[in-house]
């Protein structure tokens, strides 16, 4: 009973414990914290990573498989998928508009089935939006402007199908580049991008649209060279083609951003021939020259023998709401694969074709970050443990201060043990004092993060989260009450800890010497 | 049979290399409802002797083996739980610096006994009894009006009336006092001096080791300790 009452009167009546309480809880605060924000970054990159893949993947690269339409009504036609969709990727050299060459992923994409599976609408840049950046107070990003409203929307379609409109009303192919890809989107540093030349100006008084003055791709085009590779894998002459520029995605990963090309799929199908062909009799040697039966020689023709069936080499799953684990999904598309590669020769099989969850997929991304993560939370709980010397520090100097008072008890009959449990519960109650203060102030900062981090920025003139720099126009960080309560009770334990060493202190001074003490 | 009676009482410190023998084989025994005094000089070993009988310290071990007996039960070598008990239940403490709490009320410091005695759960089943208590032994010796101050914000004589209601807190049967007046002057220690008369009256059992006679002259049987030695005043 005297504990609760002591450590009562101590807390409440020196200056010591409030130190010890400020210091623990600035050390709980600042983990929480750092930890909120480097959960959020990585919450956010994998999202971003997560945005163009959908659930699960199925891959069988450069070459592809065939029938691959079928495999997709097979998948959807599982209660727990939502949908599927095929795509063609592959590489290509790419000439941008000012003559740079990048070598790019391109991924060809059905646009609307694509968007079923990965969300492929909201990826795309270029749109209509009512939402400014955080720090676009003065709603400069062009896309807030209802003047273009009309325009964005027509560019949007464009992304979505992966065509722009031509002469005579048809629609031609066309291609949706990373917002990095051709270097003329600049983020500024209010968040959003903004073409890197041109101004703004309204549509023109005909009603022509001026799309390069609202974003980039004005006209702009791009020439992919790229290697078609046929169902044997033999590599096949080069081919070359323009597109226009419909759209750009973000994705939020720049390695994504910076050297993706998205293709419209049933384009880059053909380019790539791996569209649906005839099969010749690779006996006959089309080609060569031959000497026909009436003793004439002449080239032989290709014998048609069959249909060489058209291929993808990817295809996106999505499951449905219920299946939230990734890897269940991945155990049911790769059933699916199972009979199917029995029904079909032709396609690879199941044990070798690559069936991976969207997490395997960024791999290395997420373990990069996951890793981050765990060294600056390693890194900052060694900064912590300087909380548990300052509460040791601090006890030690109180118990000396004290010394006069535990003599006192123990005179009045208080036991060793007594005594020291007195200090430790001392020093948890300082713990949770300390924690919960901490948890409390992270609460407020992390939920304030970015109002903070603006108004340090204003005041000092330094951004340290430079939105140019990183791909979140905002600070990610999410306060989760179950990782801030975990750094709460480390932080009690720490200053309990930090209370033992000046406890067995005062529980083997000897009574006698104490109350000499003067 | 007396309530305490301690025989060859050693007490050796050793500073640095020089023994520095106190006690050498002190010999004491109070009865039930005594009031001793026992003089001694500044240094004669009076707080050391008060604390082997209050078991707060230990006598040195040797031969002839030293004793404590309280009541029938022998103290020396007892286990530290024991002890504690012994202090709580049987022993009340008063000193020449009154050694209240300093960040405790009158009342609380009078109530921190009954709380080292009772344990969190039997003390709060009855606390308003305990306060009852604490309040009333407050008011015996005159400080009925203090119960919600500090220490720091009463006189000596005031700090030394609560450190007598926080010994005798838990009703102890020995109240040992070490120079209660030390520290105060004639007129405020005379009155301290008769609540000490007072409660010998009463029947209190008690030993007040000074170096003041006229403090001794209260006792009903005066010792002296003199070259660590106990020899009738
Ligand atoms: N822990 C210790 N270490 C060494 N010497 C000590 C220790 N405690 C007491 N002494 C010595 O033992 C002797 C007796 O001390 P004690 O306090 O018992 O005397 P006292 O009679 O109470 O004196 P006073 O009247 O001044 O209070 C003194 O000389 C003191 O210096
Ligand atoms: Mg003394």
């Amino acid at each position: 009973m005297y504990h609760a009452l002591l450590t009562r009167k101590y807390l409440t009546t020196k200056i010591m414990p409030l130190l010890a309480s400020l210091a623990v809880m600035l050390c709980t605060g600042m983990v929480i914290v750092v930890w909120s924000v480097m959960g959020g970054f990585l919450r956010h990159l994998v999202d971003s990573g997560r945005s163009l893949v959908g659930d699960v993947v199925v891959d069988w690269p450069n070459v592809g498989f065939p029938h691959y339409d079928e495999l997709i009504r097979r998948l959807e036609a599982r209660p727990e998928i939502e949908a599927a969709s095929p795509a063609i990727v592959s590489y290509a050299l790419c000439v941008l508009p000012d003559g740079r060459k990048e070598m790019v992923m391109i991924r060809g994409i059905d646009g609307a089935s694509f968007e079923r599976v990965t969300g492929f609408d909201r990826a795309l840049y270029w749109k209509p939006t009512t939402e400014p950046a955080r720090r676009d107070t003065k709603r400069e990003d062009p896309r807030l402007n209802p003047q273009y409203a009309g325009v964005l929307n027509n560019v949007f379609e464009a992304g979505r199908t992966l065509t722009v409109p031509a002469p005579g009303g048809v629609r031609v192919p066309a291609v949706v580049p990373g917002i990095e890809v051709t270097g003329y989107s600049r983020r500024s540093p209010l968040g959003f991008y903004s073409t890197g030349f041109g101004r703004l100006s309204p549509p023109d008084a005909a009603g022509g649209e001026r799309w390069g003055e609202v974003f980039t791709p004005k006209d702009v085009s791009l020439t992919l060279h790229c290697v078609p590779v046929d169902s044997k894998g033999n590599i096949l002459d080069v081919v070359s083609r323009t597109f226009p520029v419909a759209n750009e995605f973000q994705t939020g990963v720049y390695e994504v951003d910076r050297k993706t090309v998205l293709v419209e799929f049933a384009e880059l199908q053909r380019l790539l021939k791996m569209d649906a062909a005839g099969a010749i009799d690779a006996a006959t040697r089309p080609g060569t020259v031959g000497v026909g039966p009436d003793g004439r020689e002449s080239f032989v023709l290709p014998n048609v023998v069959g249909v060489s069936p058209a291929r993808a080499t990817t295809v996106y799953v999505r499951g449905k709401g219920e299946v939230g684990n990734a890897e269940e999904l991945k155990a049911i598309v790769t059933e699916v694969y199972t009979k199917f590669a029995v029904d079909h020769p032709d396609a690879p099989a199941a044990g070798i074709i690559g069936i991976g969850t969207w997490r395997d997929q960024n791999r290395m991304m997420i373990a990069a970050v996951e890793k981050e993560t765990g060294l600056v939370l390693i890194l900052f709980s060694f900064i912590s443990v300087t909380a548990v010397f300052l509460v040791l520090a601090i006890f030690w100097s109180m118990v000396a201060e004290k010394t006069k008072d535990i003599g006192i008890l123990r005179a009045l009959g208080a036991s060793r043990s007594g005594v020291a449990w007195l200090w430790i519960r001392y020093g948890l109650a300082i713990g949770v004092v300390g924690a919960l203060g901490g948890g409390t102030l992270a609460y407020f900062v992390v939920t304030n993060i970015n109002e903070i981090h603006e108004w340090i920025g204003q005041t000092t003139g330094t951004f340290v989260w430079d939105p140019r720099v990183y791909y979140f126009s905002e600070i990610p960080a999410r306060f989760k009450w179950f990782d801030a309560s975990i750094v709460v009770v480390a932080g009690v334990l720490s200053s309990g800890i930090g209370a033992f060493v000046p406890a067995l202190r005062a529980a083997r001074l000897d009574p006698v010497r104490a109350l000499r003490f003067e | 049979m007396p309530l305490i009676a301690a025989a060859n009482l050693r007490k050796t410190y050793r500073l640095g290399r020089v023994d520095v023998p106190v006690l050498r084989g002190v010999e004491i025994s109070v009865e039930p409802g005594e009031f001793v005094a026992i003089l001694g000089a500044s240094g004669s070993g009076k707080s050391t002797l008060l604390h082997l009988l209050g078991a707060l310290d230990r006598p040195d071990r040797g031969d002839p083996a030293p004793s404590i007996r309280y009541r029938d039960e022998e103290l020396v070598g007892r286990s530290a739980s024991t002890l504690d008990q012994y202090r709580t239940t049987q022993v009340g403490f008063v000193f020449q610096f009154y050694h209240l709490l300093p960040e405790l009320t009158t009342l609380e410091n009078v109530l921190l006994g009954a709380m080292i005695a009772q344990g969190r759960l039997r003390f709060t089943a009855s606390r308003a009894e305990h306060v009852r208590h604490a309040t009333n032994l407050l008011e015996r010796v005159g400080l009925g009006h203090r119960l919600r101050h500090r220490p720091t914000e009463l006189s000596g004589g005031e700090r030394q009336r609560a450190a007598l209601a926080r010994a005798l807190m838990n009703a102890p049967p020995l109240v040992l006092a070490d120079e209660p007046t030390g520290n105060l002057d004639r007129v405020t220690g005379a009155k301290i001096l008769d609540l000490f008369s007072e409660m010998h009256r009463q029947g209190q059992t008690i030993v007040v080791v000074t170096h003041d006679e006229a403090t001794a002259e209260r006792a009903q049987r005066v010792l002296r300790l003199v070259d660590g030695q106990m020899v009738k005043a």
